[in-house]
């Protein structure tokens, strides 16, 4: 193999250079995977949030009929059941069992589009798994956001006679999702960070393709801190991004401070 | 002259707290009635339990021959025909002054973009709102704000409008303004029940008025009789108070 013709220098800092000289592109590999996977998951995880949020908050009432209520009760019970699993157990274990269950009956994820190109089944699996954990996440955020919302708007629209769906719809999701942009922009964050767990399933993201890198040296430092310095590049932009893009979308003429912070602090 | 709303033996509790203890109350067709009374009487929670903001524990209200109060009653096509201003305005924060006006018309009522638009300015333009109908909600006044929120509800053509305290959120120099369009309102025969505090408004525009004191009705009379000559003796407590005040 032509990896190995060339000696890795024994210092630390010619090392790091080394690395970056020779492997850029495994490591542009494995960071172009990551904000795929990243970016693609919180915004399919936005919308199922979307969706099962208005099914975990629904209210019962007493004027509901009987097949309605038994109806709502299951769906409530299913959705909030989806959360607390979701959030109470690691992205990781929910990888291994997600992969391997679907190997084990032999599923296949790739995608093909049109026969132009096609994602292969492990990144798709990867963008399914942050897509579902994000979603769990965005949940909860999504409600206390709703709940943050004066109920007042919530009784207008219903004395004007519309629907609870369509005061969700129309009223209440909008605000509350426009109160959500920075807890979305920070879900996004927080999955750059951690589709790195998603290299116990072989996602060649930036984390496994470092492995891959150190394993031809066996040097292991080096590589896994060109690795920070690269998750560190990434997410500092990302936040500067969601920031700019946050104060553009707030309509409001003084600009608010707005924070992303970087750590899973909830 | 008929009734369109019957009012008969209302309770409503909110935990242990009897809130409406047996309430009933006959208004007919094109009555103005002011409902006034101490705060924590009842009067919100009562004008909130018309239209099942509030659901009632038991007794009925019969609208127009429907019980709102049975459930096999279809409440969000009934609710379009029961107007309600708030207090605090409510409009809807995430959308201007038209779309408030029109969102209801065009998905309740279903008329289309282009009627909904022409009744909404018509509305608007009674309450000197047609120059505002691109703007922000949140960046109207108060008494810009509840002037839109009058013409929201109008817009639905109700037989009949509440008023829940639609002044007492507003400074005093927006007081008049809404007063005046509640006046107007009054005039053109519209059926309006109004929870106040403004005892001249009560005086001038209602046909009856109705005090209430700790959950129950304790007097409905005349605004002369009521202001002049009450009946009951809280009542007149109430009325000394109030009026010692200004």
């Amino acid at each position: 193999m032509d990896l190995l013709t060339k000696v890795m220098p024994p210092g630390f800092i010619e090392g790091v250079w080394f690395l970056i000289k020779e492997y850029l592109p495994l490591f542009l590999d494995g960071i172009k995977y990551t904000i795929i996977i990243s970016l693609s998951g919180t915004i399919i995880g936005l919308l199922l949030a979307i969706i099962i949020t208005p099914i975990k908050i629904q209210t019962i009432s007493k004027r509901d009929k009987k097949i309605m209520l038994i109806l709502k009760r299951v769906s409530i019970f299913l959705t909030t059941s989806y959360v607390e699993i979701l959030r109470g157990t690691p992205m990781m274990v929910q990888a291994a069992i997600f992969y391997y269950g679907l190997r084990g009956i032999g599923v296949d994820l790739s995608l093909n589009f049109l026969g132009i190109f096609t994602i292969p089944g492990i990144i798709v699996s990867g963008i399914l798994i942050v897509s579902i954990n994000t979603s769990a996440y965005i949940i909860e955020v999504l409600r206390g956001s709703i709940n943050a919302i004066d109920k007042g708007q919530m009784e207008a629209a219903r004395s004007l006679g519309m629907t609870r769906r369509q005061a969700m719809l129309k009223i209440i999701i909008p605000q509350a999702l426009k109160n959500s942009i920075p807890a979305i922009g920070n879900e996004f964050v927080i999955n750059i960070k951690d589709t790195s767990v998603l290299s116990i399933i072989a996602v060649t993201e930036l984390f496994y393709m470092t492995k891959r890198v150190n394993s031809i040296y066996f040097r292991q430092t080096e590589g896994f801190v060109i690795a920070a310095i690269f998750y560190l590049i990434l997410t500092f932009t990302t936040t500067r991004i969601l920031y700019w893009l946050s104060n553009k979308l707030s309509n409001t003429k003084e600009k608010k401070q707005v924070s992303f912070p970087t750590s899973q602090s909830y | 002259m008929e009734n369109i709303l019957q009012i008969k033996n209302l309770t409503k509790s909110f935990g242990k707290q009897e809130v409406l203890k047996g309430i009933n109350l006959n208004i007919q067709k094109g009555e103005v009635i002011c409902i006034i009374g101490p705060s924590g009487s009842g009067k919100s929670t009562l004008l909130r339990c018309l239209n099942i903001l509030e659901e009632p524990d038991s007794g009925q209200i019969i609208f127009e021959d429907n019980d709102l109060t049975s459930v096999d009653t279809n409440l969000d096509e009934l609710r379009t025909k029961i107007g309600m201003v708030f207090q605090n305005f409510n409009l809807f924060n995430n959308l201007n002054v038209l779309d408030n006006c029109t969102l209801g018309q065009i998905k309740v009522l279903k008329r289309n973009k282009k009627e909904a638009t022409e009744i909404a300015i018509s509305f608007l333009k009674k309450v000197e709102m047609q120059d505002f109908i691109y703007k922000n909600v949140n960046s109207l006044s108060g008494g810009q704000k509840q002037r839109v929120a009058i013409s929201r509800a109008l817009a639905m053509n109700p037989n009949i409008m509440l008023f829940d305290e639609p002044t007492s959120a507003l400074d005093p120099e927006m007081v008049g303004d809404v007063l005046n369009v509640m006046r107007d309102l009054a005039k053109s025969g519209m059926t309006m029940i109004v929870v106040t505090h403004e005892m001249n408004f009560a005086i001038e525009a209602a046909d009856k008025v109705v005090f209430m004191d700790e959950g129950k009705i304790l007097e409905i009379n005349k605004p002369e009789i009521i202001f002049n000559n009450p009946q009951e003796k809280r009542t007149r407590e109430f009325l000394r108070r109030v009026i010692d005040k200004k």
